[in-house]
C-alpha cells in the first residue's frame, strides 16, 4: 500500500480528536496503529475508510486522495472490519457476504459462490454458513466478518480493533484468520491493542497519543522507543 | 382448564350485565324483524366498512411511508410538511376531518366519489400514526448497520431495501394489526359524510323502524366480528416476536 497523510484535522465539540496529523508510507503491507483508548486510532483508520469526513489535511490511498465521506466508488474497494462484527442480523452467514457482492458489486450468485465457498472453508466457517450471526460464537462471527471484507477483493483492507470485544480463546483464532490476510500478501491497517500480534505481522508501527501521532516505524520502535510515551504505553501494556 | 373457566365466568358477567341493562332501561321487547327484511343493505354496508378499511390501510402504509421519508428529508419544506401533516391529524378529531375533507375539499376538487374520499380521509389520517410507528421501528435499526452498509458502498435506497426493510417488517406487524383495527373502528365515522358503510346502513333501518337498541347491538357484534380477530392476530404477532427477540438475547 502507499499511503500519505498530510496535515490532517478533525475536531469535534471543540476538542481536536485528529491533530496535524502527517504520515507517508510506501510499498508496506501491514501497519498497526496502536495506543491507548482515545488517542484517535479508530478515527483515523474512519477517516481512511472515507466514512468518516474531517476538518482539513490530505488523506491519498494509494494515488487517490480520499475526499469526503460521499466517495462511494473509493469504500467499495476497501474492506472493513468492525470492531464488533457488525454482520447484518437477519441474514445468514453466506448471505451476508453474497448480498454486498450482488447487490454493491453487481457480480452474479452463480459466479461468486464458489469463490465465497473456498474462502468460508479457508476460515473454518463452511458448516455454520446458513446459520444467522446470532447462532454462532463472537470469534466465528469476527472470522466471517474477514471473510465478507475478504470477498470483494479490496484493494485495501482495514480492522478497527477486531478482538477487543473477545476473550483470549477467541481473540486467537481471530489472530490466527488474520495471519491469512498477510499470508496471502494482503495489504491491510490495523487498530490493535495486541502488541505481540502487532510486532509479529506489521511491518510498520504507528504508536499514537492524544490525536497525535508520537512515533512510527518499523516493529523495532516496540523494542526500542525513542519518545518517553511510548515506553511508558509499552510498559503499561507489557507489565502484565 | 381453569383458563376457560375464569375467561367463560368474565363473559357470563359482561352477559349478565348487559342484560341488566338492557331490562332496566328498554321498555320494548327486542325485535330484529326489520333488520332481516334490511339484511342486504346492512351486509352491504358492512362490506364497505371491511373494503373502505382495508383500501385505507394499503394506502396509508403508502402515506406513512411518504411522511416518514419528508420528515428525514434534506430539504426543510418537506420536513415541515410532514410535521405540520401530523401536527393537524394528532390535534384533531377525525369526525371534524372527515366533515371538512367530504364538504369542502372534496367538493374544491369536484370528487364525487364518497367511498374514495373516505378512503383516503383515512389514509392521511392513519398514515401520520403509521409514520411513527415506521420511524421507531427504523430507528430501532443499529447505527453500526447504516455504518456498514455505507462503507461497503450500498446506495441509501439498497440500504433500505436489502438491510433496514427486510428487519423492520416483522417489528412493525403488531403495530401495524392493531392500527388496522383502529381504522375499521374510525371509519364509523364516516358516517358523517354519509358513506354507505356500516354504521350509516344501521342508522338507516333505525331511522325508518325506531327499533334503536336492536341497531346498536348489531353495531357492536358487526364491528366486533371485523376487530377480535385483529386484536388476537396483534396478541399472536408480539408473543412470537417477544419469544424471537429473547431467544436472540439468550444466544
Amino acid at each position: 500500500m502507499k499511503l500519505r497523510i498530510d496535515r490532517l484535522i478533525k475536531t469535534y465539540e471543540n476538542k481536536r480528536i485528529l491533530d496535524d496529523l502527517t504520515l507517508a508510507l510506501d510499498d508496506k503491507q501491514v501497519l498497526a496503529l496502536i495506543g491507548a483508548s482515545g488517542s484517535g486510532k479508530s478515527t483515523l483508520l474512519r477517516m481512511i475508510s472515507g466514512l468518516e469526513a474531517f476538518d482539513s489535511g490530505q488523506i491519498v490511498v494509494n494515488g487517490h486522495e480520499v475526499v469526503e465521506s460521499e466517495d462511494a466508488d473509493y469504500r467499495k474497494r476497501i474492506g472493513f472490519v468492525f470492531q464488533d462484527h457488525n454482520l447484518f442480523p437477519h441474514l445468514s452467514i453466506l448471505e451476508n457476504i453474497l448480498l454486498v457482492l450482488e447487490k454493491v458489486h453487481g457480480r452474479m450468485r452463480s459466479d461468486v459462490l464458489p469463490e465465497v465457498e473456498a474462502l468460508l472453508e479457508q476460515f473454518g466457517l463452511s458448516e455454520h454458513r446458513h446459520k444467522k450471526p446470532h447462532q454462532i460464537s463472537g470469534g466465528q462471527a469476527q472470522r466471517a466478518s474477514i471473510v465478507r471484507a475478504l470477498a470483494i477483493k479490496p484493494d485495501l483492507i482495514l480492522l478497527d480493533e477486531p478482538t477487543s470485544s473477545l476473550d483470549p480463546i477467541l481473540t486467537h483464532e481471530v489472530l490466527n484468520a488474520i495471519k491469512v490476510l498477510v499470508e496471502a500478501s494482503i495489504d491491510f491497517i490495523i487498530v490493535t491493542h495486541e502488541i505481540g500480534f502487532a510486532r509479529e505481522v506489521a511491518d510498520t508501527i504507528v504508536f499514537m497519543d492524544d490525536g497525535k501521532i508520537i512515533e512510527h516505524g518499523t516493529p523495532e520502535i516496540l523494542e526500542t522507543p525513542q519518545s518517553p510515551l511510548l515506553k511508558a504505553f509499552l510498559d503499561k501494556v507489557l507489565s502484565f | 382448564m381453569r383458563k376457560i373457566i375464569s375467561f367463560f365466568s368474565a363473559l357470563g358477567l359482561y352477559a349478565i350485565f348487559f342484560w341488566f341493562v338492557s331490562t332496566s332501561a328498554l321498555e320494548k321487547t327486542i325485535d330484529f324483524t326489520i333488520y332481516k327484511q334490511y339484511y342486504r343493505v346492512i351486509l352491504n354496508g358492512w362490506i364497505t366498512t371491511l373494503t373502505i378499511s382495508a383500501v385505507s390501510l394499503v394506502l396509508a402504509l403508502f402515506v406513512g411511508l411518504v411522511l416518514y421519508f419528508m420528515r428525514e428529508s434534506k430539504f426543510k419544506i418537506f420536513v415541515y410538511l410532514s410535521e405540520i401533516h401530523k401536527t393537524i391529524i394528532f390535534g384533531t378529531p377525525l369526525v371534524v376531518i372527515a366533515i371538512i375533507a367530504y364538504y369542502y375539499i372534496g367538493n374544491a376538487f369536484n370528487i364525487d366519489s364518497k367511498f374514495w374520499i373516505g378512503a383516503l380521509t383515512l389514509a392521511l389520517y392513519i398514515g401520520a400514526y403509521i409514520a411513527d410507528i415506521y420511524k421507531g421501528a427504523i430507528e430501532s435499526i443499529h447505527i453500526n448497520q447504516w455504518q456498514t452498509a455505507k462503507m461497503f458502498g450500498f446506495t441509501r435506497y439498497q440500504t433500505y431495501r436489502y438491510i433496514v426493510f427486510p428487519q423492520v417488517i416483522t417489528s412493525i406487524l403488531p403495530p401495524l394489526a392493531g392500527q388496522f383495527a383502529m381504522t375499521i373502528k374510525s371509519s364509523a365515522l364516516l358516517a358523517y359524510m354519509s358513506t354507505d358503510e356500516f354504521l350509516n346502513a344501521i342508522q338507516t333501518v333505525q331511522s325508518i323502524s325506531f327499533r334503536y337498541p336492536e341497531g346498536f347491538l348489531l353495531v357492536t357484534v358487526g364491528y366486533l366480528v371485523l376487530t377480535i380477530p385483529l386484536i388476537l392476530l396483534v396478541r399472536m404477532l408480539e408473543k412470537k416476536l417477544n419469544y424471537k427477540v429473547n431467544h436472540e438475547i439468550e444466544n
